[in-house]
């Protein structure tokens, strides 16, 4: 009776051991997405040279916090939901830099089209000037 | 007192129920989801990115199912990702649409700049033009200024050329005028005008002395003037000379050639030469003697010497009317004496024209004896008288 207890004791304390170890293998799995995320956030602050997306890092960043914050907590699937939700935040966050950097190269070719219209304005402008100019000296040439 | 006690907590028990049962209030989240559902571009972004879109849709649908389940926490979570979704579809379309407007304002941009090519080339084109009209019309104005600054030289050119033409021309009318005043003034010095009319030649040299120093002072018109006098002088003074010179010239060549012509006479023998003057005549007279014995009218022999003499002397100097004139001396009638005188003068004539001396220079005439040179009464004397003479007259 008494070695039975000692087995079942035993069986007990190796899938406790067990369990154990891979909890601390999910935490430290976890820690290492937030730490791969919190890296991927900084980049994306340098990639946004513009600032576009200032609130968007921030909210990156705090999910971020509370995703740490959770695991802390061992709340693993909660972590996992937060993280999930930062993967698609950083992926919202690239587009919307990639868009502004778009918008800022369009607002770019629209001031330098705005330029070279009015550039081509003054040319023509000058243009008739000229043949104005040229055809009063012609007609004082006769 | 029992039902008193128990309706508050029958109230509070049934609002309790009432609230647990009602839906609770709507997550910020799910509405700002509804929102960003309800913008524009929505449709646009669900073609783009159907996947994403749908994803969206699939979380909002739960996210509302989740909140009227009650389960905020859940639903707020869904929206989240529901925003997180669709604005991530919605800047990808916003990518998409930006590159299509890049993409069009590159092709604006390039067609802008092919027209401002052009324009700035039709430009240059015009401004090279214009800028070579304008050189020209400033050269032509140039060439005008030129052209007018030159013709004002030429003018002024052309002006000093016609005043120094005319100067020229006047000094040329003036040398003209004094050089016919000088040759008046030596016309009227080959007429010896410095002694016949000597006021006259003077004038005229003063004048024309006068008239040398108004051309040296280049005063034309006074020189002129003075020219024209000294020459209307001169002229005068020539005409005033001419006939007294002539007179005198004449005089002066006469008495040479008389002169001659006596010496010559004295040179032939055998006849006796003298000068006299019957009026304003002048008579060289020839007596050749001894021609004729007693009454004959023919020429003895022996006198050819004498006549061939005579004959040159008349040819020599042939601008003398010569006269041939018998004499005889007193003894006879006088009629038959002048017929004698006659005869012998024509034999004589006859004599010096068979001698080459022209007829028509020779006046024949006879006188008989009224013309004696010496005594009729001794033989001599008569001798002499008996004669015919060959006289030249000059003045």
């Amino acid at each position: 009776m008494r070695r039975r207890w000692q087995r079942a004791a035993g069986v007990l304390a190796v899938a406790a051991a067990l369990l154990a170890g891979a909890r601390a293998g999910e935490e430290d799995d976890l820690q290492r997405q937030i730490e791969t995320q919190r890296s991927g956030a900084s980049d994306l602050e340098r990639l946004d040279d513009i600032k576009a997306t200032t609130d968007e890092i921030a909210l990156l960043r705090s999910w971020l916090d509370e995703a740490w914050a959770l695991r802390s907590k061992h709340e693993y699937d909660q972590v996992r939901e937060v993280l999930d939700r930062c993967l698609a935040q950083a992926e919202l966050v690239r587009q919307k830099i990639a868009a502004a950097k778009l918008r800022a190269q369009a607002q770019r070719r629209e001031v330098a089209l705005r330029e070279l219209r009015a550039k081509i304005a003054r040319t023509q402008k000058s243009l008739e000037d000229t043949v104005i100019k040229k055809k009063a000296l012609e007609g004082s040439a006769q | 007192v029992r039902a008193a006690h128990s309706f508050p907590i029958a109230l509070a028990v049934a609002a309790g129920m009432t609230w647990g049962c009602a839906t609770p209030p709507r997550p910020r989240e799910l509405d700002a989801y509804d929102v960003l559902k309800r913008s524009a571009n929505v449709q646009e972004a669900a073609k783009r990115s159907p996947d994403l879109v749908a994803t969206s849709d699939k979380l909002g649908t739960k996210a509302t199912e989740e909140w009227q389940s009650n389960d905020l926490e859940e639903s707020r979570r869904d929206a989240l990702m529901a925003q997180i979704k669709l604005k991530t579809a919605l800047a990808l379309l916003e990518q998409e649409q930006l590159k299509k407007k890049i993409d069009a304002m590159n092709s604006d941009q390039a067609k802008a700049e092919e027209e401002f090519g052009l324009a700035s080339k039709e430009l240059a084109h015009e401004t090279e033009s214009l800028t070579l009209l304008q050189k020209y019309l400033e050269a032509r104005q140039a060439a005008e200024v030129e052209k007018q600054r030159l013709s004002q030289q030429m003018t002024s050119e052309q002006q000093k050329a016609q005043a120094e033409q005319l100067r020229l021309s006047q000094q040329l009318e003036t040398e003209k005028k004094i050089a016919a005043a000088q040759l008046a003034l030596r016309t009227a010095e080959t007429v010896d005008a410095a002694k016949y009319a000597k006021a006259e030649y003077s004038a005229a040299s003063d004048m024309l002395a006068k008239a040398h120093a108004e051309l040296k002072e280049n005063d034309y018109p006074g020189a002129q003037a003075s020219a024209e006098v000294a020459r209307q002088s001169a002229d005068k003074a020539a005409e005033l000379s001419k006939p007294q010179y002539e007179q005198a010239e004449q005089t002066s060549q006469n008495k040479a050639r008389d002169e001659a012509l006596s010496r010559d006479a004295s040179g032939i023998s055998g006849v006796s030469v003298r000068i006299e003057r019957r009026g304003d005549l002048q008579r060289l007279v020839l007596a050749v003697p001894d021609l004729f014995s007693k009454k004959s009218t023919g020429i003895t022999a022996g006198h050819d010497a004498v006549l061939d003499a005579v004959a040159g002397l008349v040819n020599k100097y042939p601008s003398y009317p010569v006269q041939v004139i018998g004499h005889t001396d007193n003894k006879g009638k006088s009629g038959e004496l002048v017929a004698l005188s006659a005869a012998r003068a024509q034999s004589v004539f006859s004599a010096l024209v068979s001698r080459g001396v022209e007829a028509r220079r020779l006046l024949v005439s006879g006188l008989g004896g009224d013309e004696p040179i010496t005594d009729n009464r001794s033989t001599a004397g008569r001798a002499k008288n008996n004669r015919v003479e060959i006289v030249f007259l000059y003045h």
